[in-house]
């Protein structure tokens, strides 16, 4: 039903162009000048078309279940049901009518079924009436309008500019869209665990909070010592240093060599050859560390005679800095590409190396570039998921020993959230407290590397 | 100079070309340049002064796709040899560049560059010395010896055109090469460039690039005028504006072209 | 002093040196990893395409399969087949023990049944007659004839026993073993057993979810990028706009799915674990990275050509969208085909949609819950089956497969219609 008007509205649109158009050239007929091109008759139309359809679809799509769900409700009133109850009634209402209920079907829930069907027949009828009168109706009105021949050229543009301004909102609506599925849970969460405890707790086994009947009252107490983030914090920052201690000499060398040494056939096809392990997957470093890495350091540690873990920092860390080095090569290439030639000249012309130009003069002038370059290696570090998560510990171990394993913000979240999760559970929100971290801190990271970055570029403009 | 009565060759060029990729730049240049004198080269826009200018200290070989045929002596020896050391040449032939480049770091950093690689001090005092002569031979000194330790970056353009001349000669080298130093600055600050080369020639030999005719009338002794990648005519710079030989160069020096 | 400047002339061209080492080493280095990478994946992965089979003499007993005379063909579908297909197997060895006749039947996969049944169907008149019918071994006896698995381990650690090896090799003797190419692979779904599984299911997951992803991504991100490149006034709020455009590009994919479960699961109440909210999550991911390329290459035309449109009168949007926006349409494709394969390669925000559930049937629509090929490289990794590693690796080659094309495609389109401006 619904997508039969819908193509009926599409077509109405096109035809009410049609109409626009033919309009103007009828305009036109009589001599008269026309104040824009005649398609914008056609398109100032159609608009006048959509507009409304889409205003009274959304409408409805806003306000009928409430409506409905009042209507049906109020045969229910004053009977002494809790508010959760009659939810339930509602829920079951709506799936009986569906045919989709599996139970008990009561003589209420019959009736109010039926009724339900019959409300909601109503609506659709009644909606496909108002949509289409209020569409015919502004049609003609706008139809009147360009029969004396008023401007159409510039509301269509101001609309088609509203649609574009509209779509770059995204971006916000994304990131606001982000903090609002963080906070809640977030803010609940310290409801139960004190901030205190979490930022500065050594314990963490959110194992722990599972073990709860979900009729129990949450009980705080219950948690002390479970949800303390430092041992994880230390995780995450000790992974993400091994993995630059990888990926900045690897990858800053290698962008040094590409930029200043390599000729244009190395360039050619070791800077595209680099950039592949930026396109892999990190499921497939993940499988990669898991699988081949870590069991290859756990063999030499046993030959050597050491303890080592299957599951080492060092195994995930040092993948997860050969998947930055591409990162930090290409953005110190390009930093030091950018830095100008005058200043190689300078000090060719002194008599200076290579080596030394690029230590003595290049490499400070890019400093702050590529000082950015590599924050952004470490928030992509921190960020990093699923490396972590198939080559590291899942439990979270206070250590320093590169050898032993431990636990990152990211594989945790994913430990927490990958099977059911209830909302609720200070297990699932801690997940989201989690997240909240790993947001504020890539954010606070990414601003000023950006920043740094920015002004970089500005000063060799 | 001349020494009893002879000229002093400090550079002989024979016979040089020179390509970008495929396209010749430079066709048979033979040049030779008199020691501590003034050489100016002169001609229109895209002629290859530059470029002849930069083959004398190798600085085309920063640039890929140029390659670099004929010989060049200095000292009795082919720059253009394989057995010849850049670092070495260009310690002995500084160069001035066209518009100012002093490194992002102080104006002490700036002017100590050069004798910190090529180790010529062996104590803080003695670069000290370096630096202040070297800024005092560039005119600099009473301006800026208050802020030796601030950037290079922050001095106007003719201070930092002078500048980046004290980091030249602060090698001692036999030869500068400025290519259009002054096409950056002001009047004012122009002339007392002019006034240092004058002063430098003691020291040094200088070749000077330059569009303005006026200029080099005015700070050179010999003057080479080039024409789409060709020398077209030498001389002293007393003839070559007053009495040229050939037309083109008397065209140019007219102002009919370029 | 000459000698002095002799020696450290000497010294000053061994830094050179050492230095250009360094940064020759560091270009070893990573392309050393990159090749480890791809031998280790491929040499691990391309078993994966082969599938081990059994050739078994099947009788066909009418009585076994409990049939009257002259069956009908629902007769047919309807018979019983695990009977005939357990006898077939015991007549292997007909001296077994009972213990021993269940590692006879542990030697095909479950599928046994079915693949038996498929033969009869295509022929009814095999019935009463014995035909020599291809049916899956098990995955340990794949991975054994394959050679991935030692055979050399004491009996207890090792997942099969010394009497199906010893009937294994008696088959292969007889020549009744075979190696074919794995099309099951390719047109099966998950499974738990890995001679049974196959990356359709996932395969059609990421699909939706691309496709998904690319119908919400593509418009608004193209949309945005013409504003802020064309329209936007230079204000605080573009400049807002701006950062956070850049900023997204560099939010942990984690974060989006933490978006994706606490707004798309549990304010929209969209189905758990389809492609629909998985597409959803990767097109908010993907947009900054299409408009920041669309951005780009809008900036690439250069203004003369606007201001030529504009000279002949054309308003602001006419100049955008006749002249501007397709001359920069080769840059926007190509950006937006890049974006889609980092989409194409992203694990962990689909996890947290739940697109991790084990998923058995092929979905026909987003609606349906489905993996894609980077969780399905995640679930199997985590298997302890052996048979599943060979899996991952064929799954990644078939992922990395597609992103190789895609980024390739991105090059084509780039490299034959980008204009370039000088
Ligand atoms: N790096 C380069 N690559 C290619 N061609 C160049 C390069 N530098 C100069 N040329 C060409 O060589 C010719 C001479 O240039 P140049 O020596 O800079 O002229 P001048 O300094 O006399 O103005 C010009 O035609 C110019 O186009
Ligand atoms: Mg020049």
């Amino acid at each position: 039903m619904n997508l039969i008007l819908f193509i009926f509205i599409v077509l109405l649109g096109f035809t009410s162009y049609y109409f626009g158009r033919k309009k103007a050239y009828t305009i036109q007929s009589t001599n008269k000048r026309l104040t824009a091109l005649p398609q914008f008759y056609g398109y100032y139309l159609a608009i006048w078309c959509a507009i409304p359809a889409f205003i009274i679809y959304s409408l409805w799509a806003i306000f009928e279940p409430t409506i409905v769900k009042l209507l049906i409700l109020s045969d229910y009133a004053n009977q002494g049901y809790l508010d959760d109850e009659l939810n339930l009634i509602y829920e079951k209402t709506k799936a009986l009518s569906r045919g989709q209920f599996t139970g008990e079907v009561t003589s209420f829930i019959q009736t109010s079924s039926e009724k339900y069907l019959n409300l909601r027949s109503i609506a659709q009828s009644s909606k496909v009436v108002i949509v289409l009168c209020i569409i015919i109706a502004s049609v003609a009105y706008a139809y009147k309008r360009i029969s004396s021949n008023n401007r159409t050229r510039e509301p269509v543009e101001k609309f088609f500019k509203a649609v574009l301004f509209t779509a770059s909102l995204a971006a916000i609506l994304t990131t606001v869209g982000i903090v609002f599925s963080l906070i809640f849970q977030t803010v609940d969460f310290f409801k139960v665990i004190p901030l205190f405890d979490f930022v500065f707790g050594t314990h963490w086994y959110p194992a722990k909070a599972f073990v709860r009947d979900s009729s129990e009252a949450l009980d705080p107490s219950m948690y002390s010592d479970t949800f303390g983030a430092v041992p994880i914090f230390a995780g995450t920052f000790f992974i993400a240093f091994i993995a630059m201690c990888v990926a900045i000499p690897i990858g800053l060398m290698s962008g040094i060599y590409l930029a200043e040494y390599a000729s244009y056939k190395v360039r050619q096809y070791a800077k595209p050859l680099i950039e592949i392990l930026a396109g892999i997957p990190t499921v497939v470093y993940g499988f990669f560390a898991a699988l081949t890495v870590g069991p290859f350091l756990k063999d030499i540690g046993t030959a050597m005679g050491l303890e080592v873990s299957a599951e080492s920092a060092l195994a995930a860390g040092g993948v997860m800095g050969i998947m930055i080095i591409p990162f930090i090569s290409s953005l110190s290439d390009d930093v030091i590409t950018s830095v100008p030639q005058s200043l190689r000249d300078g000090s060719y012309a002194m008599g200076a190396t290579k080596s030394e130009t690029i230590k003595k003069v290049i490499f400070p002038a890019a400093l702050p570039g590529i000082v950015g370059s590599i924050l952004l290696g470490v928030s992509r570090a921190i960020g990093e998921t699923m490396i972590v998560v198939m080559a590291s510990g899942l439990a979270a171990n206070l250590t320093l020993n590169p050898l032993e394993s431990t636990s990152t913000i990211t594989a945790q979240i994913v430990v927490i959230l990958i099977g059911d999760q209830a909302f609720g559970d200070p297990k699932t929100q801690a997940a989201f407290a989690l997240g909240m971290t790993l947001f504020l801190v890539t954010l606070s990271l990414n601003i000023f590397a950006l920043r740094v970055v920015k002004k970089y570029r500005e000063k060799y403009e | 100079m001349k020494r009893n009565g002879v000229k002093m060759i400090k550079i002989n060029s024979k016979n040089v070309d020179v390509f970008y990729g495929k396209k010749q730049a430079l066709f048979n240049i033979n040049l030779d340049i008199e020691e501590n004198q003034v050489t100016a080269l002169i001609g229109p826009s895209g002629c290859g002064k530059s470029t002849f200018l930069r083959c004398l200290n190798r600085m085309n070989d920063v640039i890929d796709i140029c390659k670099v045929q004929g010989q060049i002596i200095i000292n009795n020896f082919d720059i253009n040899d394989k057995s010849c050391d850049v670092v070495r040449l260009r310690e002995k032939i500084g160069m001035v560049f066209q518009k100012p480049n002093p490194f992002p770091k102080t104006i002490y950093e700036n002017v100590s560059y050069g004798p910190t690689i090529h180790g010529m001090a062996q104590s803080k005092s003695e670069m000290d010395e370096i630096v202040e002569t070297s800024l005092k031979k560039a005119a600099l000194w009473e301006e800026i010896k208050d802020r030796l330790h601030e950037p290079g970056t922050g001095l106007s353009g003719g201070q930092q055109q002078r500048l980046c001349i004290a980091r030249a000669i602060s090698v001692k080298p036999e030869v500068i090469l400025m290519d259009e130093p002054c096409s950056a600055l002001d009047p004012i600050a122009t002339a007392q460039i002019e006034e240092l080369i004058d002063e430098l020639k003691k020291d040094h030999t200088i070749i000077i690039v330059t569009h303005s005719m006026a200029q080099a009338a005015r700070v050179s002794q010999n003057t080479g005028f080039f024409h789409l990648g060709e020398l077209i005519e030498h001389g002293s710079t007393d003839k070559i504006f007053k009495n040229p030989e050939n037309k083109r160069t008397q065209d140019y020096i007219t102002g009919r072209f370029g | 002093m000459n000698k002095n400047k002799e020696k450290l002339l000497n010294s000053r061209y061994r830094t050179e040196k050492r230095f250009q080492f360094y940064g020759k080493s560091a270009i070893f280095l990573a392309l050393l990893f990159l090749t480890i990478f791809i031998f280790k994946i491929f040499s691990t992965g391309y078993t994966a395409f082969q599938k081990t089979w059994l050739i078994v003499p099947v009788t066909f007993d009418a009585e076994t399969m409990y049939l009257d005379e002259n069956p009908s063909k629902e007769d047919l579908e309807d018979a019983d087949y695990f009977d005939l297909a357990l006898q077939t197997m015991f007549d292997l060895d007909k001296s077994a023990s009972e213990k021993q006749q269940n590692d006879l039947k542990k030697m095909v996969s479950y599928f046994f049944e079915r693949e038996i049944k498929r033969e009869l169907l295509n022929d009814p008149s095999l019935i009463g007659k014995t035909k020599d019918v291809y049916l899956t071994a098990s995955d340990d006896l794949d991975q054994v004839f394959k050679g991935n698995y030692p055979r050399d381990l004491p009996e207890d650690q090792r997942r099969v026993t010394d009497y199906q090896l010893k009937i294994f090799d008696q088959l292969v003797e007889q020549g009744r073993v075979e190696s074919k190419f794995n099309l099951s692979f390719f047109t099966y779904p998950d499974s738990r057993e890995a001679e049974l599984a196959g990356i359709a299911s996932s395969f059609m997951g990421s699909i939706f979810s691309i496709l998904v992803c690319l119908v919400i991504a593509f418009p608004v991100a193209v949309l945005a990028a013409i504003y802020l490149e064309e329209f936007a006034p230079k204000n605080r709020f573009t400049d807002f706009i701006e950062v956070n455009i850049n900023n997204l590009a560099a939010v942990p994919s984690i974060v989006f799915g933490l978006l994706g479960l606490g707004i798309l699961l549990a304010v929209f109440q969209l189905p758990r674990s389809t492609p629909l909210v998985g597409g959803i999550t990767l097109s908010l991911m993907t947009l900054p990275t299409i408009i920041i390329a669309c951005r780009a290459s809008l900036k690439a035309v250069p203004p003369s050509i606007r201001e030529a449109a504009l000279a002949m009168g054309a308003s602001r949007m006419q100049t955008t969208m006749h002249h501007t926006v397709p001359l920069s349409m080769p840059g926007t494709l190509s950006g937006t085909i890049i974006g889609l394969a980092q989409a194409l390669g992203e694990t962990a925000p689909l996890i947290l949609i739940g697109m991790v559930a084990f998923v058995n049937t092929i979905p026909g629509s987003p609606l349906d819950p489905a993996a894609s090929l980077p969780v399905q490289i995640y679930i199997w990794a985590e298997s302890a089956e052996r048979g599943f590693v060979e899996k991952v690796s064929a799954c990644i080659m078939v992922l990395l497969g597609f992103l190789i094309l895609m980024n390739l495609f991105a090059q084509i389109i780039r490299h034959k219609f980008e204009k370039k401006w000088s």
